[in-house]
């Protein structure tokens, strides 16, 4: 209050008087910081760049990740990378390429050792499949693959577009690989059609 | 002014303080930013886009369709869902059985309903989506229950959202990934049209995009958007027949007999742009389990 009379002094000239802050206001204003704060840390992930929401922070992120891809998805991408170039990513195939997939007789056995020898050994020679004549030749492609790789395209074939065929597993290939042993020509028509299913 | 230097000091804290929080952050945060690769591939993401497309996004900027289109997609929350893969030795009613006694554990006594529905009709199709949309934890533990009992299942994540959901804009949110080669970003901030982030994915056709828009009315019943008629040329069939590229209209759609509507290079490149819209795949900070079962 000793301010106030102040104001005008002496020399005529006016000029601001200091007034003491209310403590209330130092009081809220610090919670309000304190609440913020709280929030920050539980939902800005420390402005991590890879932390979206409604992610909070990355060990979420990371917990969400679906993981190494499933059989069913890399038996897709093997697919797609190696046997649609010729058999079509629709599985249709493509007249003097190579025959369809979808709804194959070859495909959707109840045995998996004679589709397993096709990839495996390669083929040549006249086919039916479907009900159309076919005389082209295939290149032994599964040979690069492994066990696993090899049974999840083969599964991937036997399931999609329609197709009812159970999986295949790495065991299944592999038995016939080791029935196999290095065979280095590829199948005839009459061979396979000669093998049971 | 006698408190002038002080008067420097307060205006420049303040506006320096702000520079740095709309400015120096962000840059700090995501500047460096480079391109990552596709989650579980090697596939990059994002790639640049092809020439056309990279003109077509300063047309897109200059008939600004940023007024009333996003470039944007917001997710609210992500669920994981149980799919079932194989049944193995066992038969589609031994599962249902198996997945009504595992129901009456006490933690999923709660989706006896919701697993009664989705197995009522099943023939025994797989992958099948056999238990409703949980949390990571409840749905590990069915897992590991489904895979005891001779069974294969395996967890997906799935985004939800009302732009994901509701209105099928897309199967994630958009990041910073999306954008790495666009300058400027188009954000957008009113939808009078829909999103735009996966037009490339819902039309894909080339056609279809130019129809648009030339007349979007034709393709889009009740459709706001103005037509963009500057950008094509209505010119009378010539002797050596129509244009290669001359725009096919729906049966409704009535030119002038004789004349065809042929785009510009503008259009074509605009039209690129908007094929070149994609942001459906996952990644490391968008993640969702991708479906395999389309083709």
């Amino acid at each position: 209050m000793n301010d106030e009379t102040k104001s005008t002094p002496a020399n005529g000239e006016p000029t601001a008087s200091r007034s003491a802050v209310p403590v209330w206001i130092v009081v809220l204003l610090l919670t309000i910081l304190f609440v913020g704060a709280v929030y920050f840390d539980s939902h800005g992930g420390w402005f991590n760049s890879k932390v979206y929401g409604p992610y909070a922070s990355p060990e979420q992120v990371q917990a969400h990740q679906p993981g190494t891809l499933s059989a069913a998805a890399s038996g897709k991408l093997v697919y797609e990378s190696i046997c649609g170039a010729c058999h079509g990513v629709d599985g249709l195939g493509k007249p003097g390429q190579a025959p369809p997939l979808a709804g194959s007789e070859w495909v959707n056995t109840k045995g998996v050792a004679r589709l397993i020898h096709i990839p495996q050994a390669g083929l040549n020679g006249p086919l039916q499949v479907e009900g159309k004549d076919w005389n082209l030749s295939m290149a032994p492609v599964g040979v690069v693959l492994s066990d696993t790789a090899l049974a999840e395209v083969l599964t991937y074939i036997r399931s999609a577009w329609g197709n009812k065929g159970d999986e295949v597993t790495a065991d299944d290939v592999k038995t016939v690989r080791t029935a196999m042993g290095a065979q280095s020509r590829p199948l005839n028509s009459d061979q396979l059609k000669a093998m049971s299913e | 002014m006698k408190n002038g230097f002080r008067v420097f000091l307060a205006s420049f804290v303040a506006l320096g303080f702000s520079w740095c929080g709309f400015v120096l952050a962000p840059v700090l945060q995501l500047g460096t930013e480079k391109q990552t690769t596709v989650l579980n591939s090697t596939e990059n993401y994002p790639i640049q886009r092809p020439g056309d497309a990279a003109l077509g996004l300063q047309i897109y900027r200059a008939n600004g369709c940023v007024a009333c289109h996003t470039e944007q997609i917001r997710q609210e929350g992500v669920v994981c869902q149980v799919s079932l893969t194989s049944l193995g030795q066992n038969k589609p009613e031994d599962f249902k059985k198996f997945m009504a006694s595992l129901l009456e554990l006490p933690e999923f006594r709660a989706f006896t309903n919701a697993v009664a529905g989705e197995l009522k009709d099943w023939n025994g199709d797989l992958p099948k989506a056999v238990f409703p949309d949980v949390d990571k934890e409840t749905a590990n533990s069915v897992i590991q229950h489904i895979n005891a009992g001779g069974c294969k299942a395996e967890i997906r994540i799935a985004a939800t959202g009302a732009d994901i959901v509701a209105r099928g804009w897309g199967l994630r949110q958009t990041v910073a990934a999306d954008y790495l080669y666009d300058a400027p970003v188009q954000l957008g901030s009113l939808r009078a049209g829909p999103d735009l982030s996966n037009i490339g994915v819902r039309a894909p056709d080339l056609n279809w995009q130019l129809v648009h828009l030339y007349a979007p009315q034709s393709l889009v019943k009740g459709s706001a958007m103005p037509p963009f008629r500057y950008l094509f040329e209505l010119r009378k069939i010539g002797e050596a027949g129509a244009a290669s590229d001359a725009l096919q209209f729906p049966k409704d759609f009535a030119l002038p007999a004789g004349y065809e509507v042929v785009p510009t290079p503008e259009a074509k490149e605009l039209a690129s742009f908007l094929l070149s819209l994609k942001a459906d795949v996952p990644l490391y900070e968008a993640p969702f389990t991708a479906d395999v079962s389309k083709p």
